[in-house]
């Protein structure tokens, strides 16, 4: 009596990639642009660890820069410290309004007025921040006189709520809930696009089952909507905190001379020391960039084990 | 033939072929292609229409090709930065005062020292004032020929608002503050509506050398920036007490509202925008050229308003290092480049014609017995300005052949009359290693310590101080030589 030979696994490996070759064939440009567009640039890593100017060649430093970000350039931790804080609270609030603003636009039963007040709050996403920027300095203006001011300082003075104009955006401690409040206005909208997409999602069976056993919206919304949104609320987490230390064109636009140290993340702080110094010196900017993106796959990481161990789901 | 005679003809013919031979290498080479990257000059846009008949006119002069590369002004130093990287070098550069000393002591550029010294251009007493080009010496080498005068600003005064007011040009600082409270509280413009402010910049520190461009009246003999006193001595121009009169002079109108609340947020086109607007009557911006521009944009606004430049109030003008047109380390012949190219477009005759007013019948025309400028093809709302180097700004003996604005030649002669020039900033590794975080330090205390109610001077230097030190330290340890 004969047995079956098992097929051997390189044989078996190369049937299925003949079988899928028009997948592949398809997938090739994607990933010809993604090793070019992503993974080759990477190759700039190393100039962390080399002083780096365009004019001579790279010479090696090792730890150098590092030793220098870490040990003497307070302005670095202080970017540092100020990237966490406004990305981190951005973030927070990030997911309470869009939860919230979500489960509001969701109550909305007339199909028009749903999808009218979608497209409203979306479309701030699609303005740039420039031109953000510049709509909220004239809406906050303080203005040398009453003809220059702006629309919240006018009606803050036309009704005595304060003695003079603020000037919001240049003073230290209206700058970052004024830049959070920008920051939701722009975006609020655009995050509840997947929060909407799930909430669609759920069956109405159970919205069904809970009336029966006498549930009132409130109780529906915490019983049935909120652990149905579980889930997506953990991957969008997750999604928006590798983003968090990507902190750039938002503050830059809204930046300026008196609140400096307050202001500076460590993106712009790259941009200023590669950039704007015009030092032409590209080590230190680099070796900055990598401890970056070192902390922000760190936060992901961590955030990811937490909600495997305490939710048993993560994305990686 | 005796052999002493032998020998003796054979001497004479190798010292006659040896010094052939220098003579040959004596002559300076033409290149047949010169590879130029370009920011400021031939407007914004570099159309067709504009440059290449300058490319041909040059060819068919001298028998050299110019390849013109022109990126986006806003990533202007990006790219050339990028060519360097890339080993893409071009030939010439043009480079502005902050980034020159960088290139320069990075060895990207060519020491073209003993060409200018040695040329024919120089012998020629074309250059009349060798100022410009010693300006651009670093630790006395030249690696930069002036594109033009480096220029700088002045005051602009609406003249309309004084004669509405029956105020006289001020004429020392306290006048100037009282035309600043007057601007502010009088009704300059007669509207009836308190509309109006005395004076607005672009920041209150400027974004490059020469720091204290801007706000000429308040800075005076104050220098926020690290540089060399008269006794030859670098010093911290934040620590030097004139810097604390100047943030005194400064918080004192800000605080009084006659200056733009708005100054720290304000970039070059918002400060220009709000004079244009009639919302301020005061505000230094450059000399020349731009009176007219300044004037014919109020008046879209306000027919009847008169834009005067005045003498400085307090201090004195600056005129900031030039633009300079740079030859790279790379370059295969850099003589070529200085003697075919530079040499020639700065001859003060034909060479110098071509590269600042055009090509008679394209950028420029003859009617009668004068010549006119054409409209500029980029905006034929406007005429066209410049090729390389603008004609108001130039420094050698060349003959204008259009006549320039009466308002461009009394706002330049008052400035020049009024000004001193500012040197080109340091560069070392120490120098560029530092500075960048001296820079936003600096710039903070000063918006501090001018807008904010809180802080005194005394207590934004002290805050300064205590978070630059250790920079200042250092540069100035190199630069002292401690």
């Amino acid at each position: 009596m004969t047995t079956a030979q098992p097929t051997k696994p390189r044989v078996r490996r190369a049937a299925r990639l003949w079988k899928y070759r028009y997948h592949y064939l398809m997938f090739l440009p994607v990933f010809a642009a993604t090793f070019l567009f992503f993974y080759l640039p990477m190759g700039g890593i190393r100039f962390a660890f080399y002083r780096y100017t365009p004019f001579q060649p790279p010479s090696w430093v090792g730890w150098a820069n590092f030793e220098k970000l870490l040990f003497q350039r307070p302005a670095f931790w202080t970017a540092f410290r100020n990237t966490l804080t406004l990305s981190l609270t951005n973030l927070a609030l990030s997911m309470l309004c869009s939860v919230t603003l979500s489960l509001l636009i969701n109550e909305i039963k007339n199909r028009f007025l749903k999808r009218a007040m979608q497209t409203i709050v979306y479309l701030p996403h699609f303005l740039s921040w420039v031109v953000v920027a510049s709509v909220f300095y004239i809406i906050l203006s303080p203005g040398n006189n009453p003809a220059t001011s702006g629309l919240v300082n006018a009606f803050l003075t036309r009704w005595g709520l304060v003695s003079k104009p603020i000037f919001f955006l240049a003073d230290a401690r209206w700058w970052t809930p004024v830049y959070l409040f920008i920051s939701r206005w722009k975006e609020t909208g655009w995050g509840t696009v997947i929060f909407l997409a799930t909430l669609t999602s759920i069956s109405p069976d159970l919205y069904e089952a809970a009336q029966i056993d006498g549930a009132g919206r409130w109780r529906q919304c915490l019983n049935v909507t909120i652990p149905a949104m579980m889930n997506t609320f953990v991957v969008v987490l997750i999604l928006n905190l590798s983003k968090v230390m990507n902190l750039f064109e938002s503050v830059l636009v809204l930046q300026n001379d008196r609140v400096l140290r307050a202001t500076e993340v460590l993106q712009t702080y790259v941009y200023h020391q590669g950039i704007v110094a015009q030092s032409a010196e590209y080590g230190y900017p680099t070796a900055v960039g990598l401890f970056r993106s070192v902390v922000a796959c760190a936060l992901v990481l961590i955030c990811n084990t937490v909600s495997k161990r305490v939710n048993g789901r993560g994305i990686i | 033939m005796t052999l002493t005679k032998r020998l003796l003809a054979a001497v004479v013919a190798v010292v006659t072929l040896c010094s052939m031979g220098a003579a040959v290498s004596a002559e300076t080479v033409k290149p047949e292609t010169i590879t130029f990257f370009i920011d400021t000059v031939f407007g914004s846009m570099m159309l067709d229409s504009t440059f290449q008949p300058v490319v041909d006119a040059f060819k068919e002069a001298t028998g050299i090709t110019i390849k013109f590369i022109k990126p986006d002004h806003s990533v202007y130093y990006d790219q050339l930065n990028l060519a360097f990287a890339s080993g893409d070098i071009p030939d010439l550069m043009e480079i502005g005062s902050t980034n020159y000393p960088t290139y320069a002591s990075n060895g990207a550029l060519w020491d073209m020292t003993s060409a200018w010294e040695g040329s024919a251009l120089r012998a020629s007493g074309a250059v009349k004032d060798e100022n410009y080009v010693n300006a651009l010496k670093i630790e006395g080498k030249l690696y930069g020929f002036p594109l033009s005068m480096g220029n700088g600003t002045i005051t602009y005064i609406r003249q309309d608002w004084l004669d509405n007011l029956g105020l006289t040009t001020p004429a020392n600082y306290d006048e100037f503050v009282e035309t600043l409270r007057a601007f502010t509280e009088d009704d300059p413009d007669g509207n009836g509506v308190d509309d109006t402010f005395g004076i607005t910049a672009p920041g209150l520190i400027n974004g490059e050398t020469p720091y204290d461009i801007y706000l000429r009246e308040f800075y005076q003999d104050a220098k926020p920036d690290i540089y060399q006193n008269a006794d030859g001595a670098w010093v911290d121009g934040m620590q030097e007490p004139q810097m604390l009169d100047a943030l005194y002079r400064l918080r004192d109108v800000y605080q009084k509202g006659y200056m733009d609340v708005e100054v720290i947020t304000n970039n070059t086109s918002a400060a220009r925008e709000k004079f244009y607007a009639g919302q301020t009557g005061t505000f230094n911006y450059w000399a020349g050229n731009w009176n007219v521009t300044i004037e014919n944009n109020t008046r879209k606004n306000f027919p009847d308003a008169s834009v005067k430049p005045i003498p400085p109030t307090g201090g004195i003008y600056i005129e900031r290092p030039s633009l300079a047109l740079a030859i790279s380390n790379a370059c295969a012949n850099p003589e070529g480049v200085f003697e075919y190219l530079i040499s020639y477009a700065y001859d003060g005759a034909e060479g110098q014609t071509l590269f600042t007013r055009g090509i008679e019948g394209i950028h420029y025309v003859k009617e009668g017995d004068a010549y006119k400028q054409l409209p500029d093809p980029e905006n034929t709302e406007k005429l066209f300005e410049k090729v390389i180097a603008a004609p108001d700004l130039v420094y050698t003996s060349w003959a204008d052949p259009i006549k320039l604005d009466e308002r461009v030649l009394s706002s330049k002669a008052m400035f020049m009359e009024n000004r001193r020039f500012d040197p080109v900033p340091p560069a070392s590794a120490v120098w560029i290693e530092n500075i960048s975080e001296v820079i936003p330090i600096r710039k903070e205390a000063i918006a501090l310590a001018v807008t904010d109610e809180g802080v005194t001077p005394e207590q934004a230097i002290a805050d300064y101080v205590s978070q630059a030190q250790p920079f200042i330290d250092a540069i100035l340890a190199e630069r002292n030589g401690k």
